[in-house]
């Protein structure tokens, strides 16, 4: 499957995101995933740029989102931890739930955020 | 502790009588598991005796007996004249009294795994030595009976889920654990954890640490996506506790769902099942997109049956079917269990679903009543009363409307009166026998008796 199928396919109820940040975010992430296998790194740069956008959305470590855009980045969370499942070894997939964890402690602690794109970055190469 | 008589009947003078079988059937009657079957004989001239049941070999034992206290060898206890209060019928049986001595009126038999513990030549006599006669022995049995060893093993597995999700708490920082602490320690069902505990006993492969460390994670899940939740409902108490969200506000509550949601992906992650992984991530993503779809809803409150039951599959049952899943993945069981168990998990959270739609027009449910009302939350017995030809139209106005305590209370009563509790509480009932249906087709491995009650005690509020 081509890798516009694939993020085609997984961009279900999500559409709208992909002009508004999500297609610059993937772009982003292709580079930081050219090393794993090809069928897997559509995928993968989808689910980085999908956390990017998910807390983006929530307002997370800034001010709380209304509820139906809170739910729209819930569901980019949701759907990223489904293509790791699906895609990414399993060392990736606790580097970036330490990556979300770390993000939310500084938020609730209301201290500066780390850059949420290097700490992804970083996370693939946990690999 | 049982007690119990055993009563027989022989029908010679010396008899060996076989009650091994009659014991063994007591040990199952009253489900000792472990412990100690205790028997004495209630007479002087009836003894006990542990020895093979091969007939010359009791023969022997008689003219063992006959030769050591022969009928009739000038016992004193026969001589009457001598004797005080003698009964009418008083036999002479000295020779039986000391043959008694010979033996013994008492024993001990130990239980294991529900078994007397017997060797392979052994068997327990009651040996008469003066009939015919009507006898009986007084037996106990104590121990661990088997409904207490389910109950010591649900306890413990419990044990180690509570202890799991304290100790995961304990090593989070204190902005997001001590809120998520609050909202565990209130309490729960645990009904998620419960599912996957439940089914990791299943299969071949049975592990209680990381049954109990996915268990954990699932409740930990679940929990989170109640902090996000109770933000987006604006509710301000949650198990009779502040929500997140009230408490410290929505960035809080924001920042400590997140935390959670990756945690407890991370726990499933480090567990190195890949199936599982999948299973909670794909039941995940339905919630979330559930919620969105019930937040859509809110538009067209009280909504339909089927938009109902669309929401609820997503929100409520997927996470039970993948507990149920899951814990049976986490155990190896086999593709038809796992997909049994997904169907009776999906089964019972949509009836569970239901049933917590009900406690919302109970008034002895300690909730306040018609908060779902005043939330505009799906409620399918909204939705059958704003249905109902004769109440609905009222309904349907009073819900188009603002909702003060006035109209709250007047669609509260015009709900319990259309009949459209039973009419859920029908439905619910009909989902849990279905999943029930589901467990007839799998080899549970004595697990199915548990699993019934789960699902019925998940409609059944007062259980």
């Amino acid at each position: 499957m081509s890798a516009v199928n694939v993020v085609t396919r997984e961009l279900e109820r999500l559409e709208g995101l992909w002009e508004d940040g999500l297609s610059d975010a993937y772009r982003s992430y292709l580079e930081a995933v050219s090393e794993f296998e090809s069928a897997d790194q559509p995928r993968l740069a989808l689910a980085a740029a999908l956390i990017e956008v998910g807390i983006r959305l929530q307002g997370l470590g800034g001010r709380a989102a209304a509820a139906p855009t809170l739910l729209m980045g819930d569901l980019c969370l949701a759907r990223s931890s489904r293509l790791l499942a699906d895609a990414a070894p399993h060392s990736v997939q606790v580097a970036f739930a330490r990556a979300i964890e770390e993000m939310s402690v500084a938020a609730a602690s209301e201290r500066p955020a780390p850059q949420i794109r290097n700490l992804l970055v970083r996370a693939f190469e946990a690999r | 502790m049982v007690g119990k008589r055993l009563r027989f009947e022989t029908d010679n003078p010396t008899e060996f009588v076989d009650i091994t079988d009659r014991l063994r059937d007591e040990v199952q009657r009253a489900g000792l598991w472990i412990g100690r079957l205790h028997i004495q004989s209630l007479h002087t001239t009836l003894g006990i005796a542990i020895n093979e049941n091969e007939p010359l070999l009791l023969r022997d034992f008689e003219a063992l007996l006959e030769r050591l206290a022969p009928v009739g060898a000038g016992y004193q206890h026969d001589d009457f004249a001598r004797r005080f209060d003698i009964a009418a019928d008083e036999p002479e049986n000295g020779h039986a009294h000391c043959r008694q001595l010979l033996l013994t009126g008492f024993a001990t038999l130990l239980v294991e795994d529900g078994e007397l513990v017997l060797g392979r030549w052994q068997s327990v006599f009651a040996v008469e030595l003066d009939g015919p006669r009507q006898r009986q022995l007084a037996i106990q049995l104590d121990g661990e009976f088997a409904q207490a060893q389910r109950r010591h093993r649900k306890d413990s597995s419990e044990n180690l889920v509570e202890l799991e999700l304290s100790r995961q708490l304990l090593v989070d920082p204190e902005p997001v654990s001590a809120p998520m602490r609050r909202l565990v320690e209130a309490g729960g069902k645990r009904l998620r954890p419960r599912l996957v505990q439940l089914t990791a006993g299943i299969g071949p492969r049975t592990e209680p640490l990381r049954a109990a460390a996915l268990a954990a994670a699932v409740e930990l899940l679940h929990n989170a996506t109640l902090i996000h939740d109770d933000y987006v409902d604006e509710s301000t108490h949650r198990r009779g506790r502040p929500t997140v969200a009230a408490a410290e506000g929505p960035e809080r509550a924001v920042a400590v769902g997140d935390y959670y949601f990756a945690k407890a992906t991370r726990l499933i992650a480090e567990i190195g099942n890949r199936s599982v992984t999948s299973t909670i991530a794909e039941a995940l993503e339905a919630i979330c997109a559930s919620q969105i779809d019930d937040v859509a809803l809110r538009g067209a409150f009280p909504g339909d049956h089927d938009s109902y039951l669309r929401v609820v599959r997503g929100k409520t049952a997927a996470l039970f079917a993948a507990a149920c899943a899951s814990g049976a993945q986490l155990s190896e069981a086999s593709p038809e269990i796992i997909d049994a168990l997904r169907r009776y998990g999906d089964l019972v959270g949509v009836a569970f679903q239901m049933a917590d739609d009900m406690v919302d027009f109970s008034p002895s449910s300690g909730k306040p009543v018609g908060l779902d009302i005043r939330q505009r939350v799906l409620s399918l017995p909204l939705i059958y009363a704003a249905e109902d030809r004769e109440v609905g139209p009222e309904v349907r106005r009073l819900l188009a409307g603002a909702l003060g305590d006035a109209e709250v209370g007047r669609v509260a009563e015009l709900v319990a009166s259309s009949g459209a509790l039973e009419r859920v509480k029908g439905e619910a009932q009909a989902l849990v026998d279905a999943a029930v249906q589901e467990l007839e087709t799998i080899e549970l491995d004595g697990l199915r008796p548990i699993l019934i009650s789960l699902a019925r005690s998940a409609v059944d509020r007062n259980a």
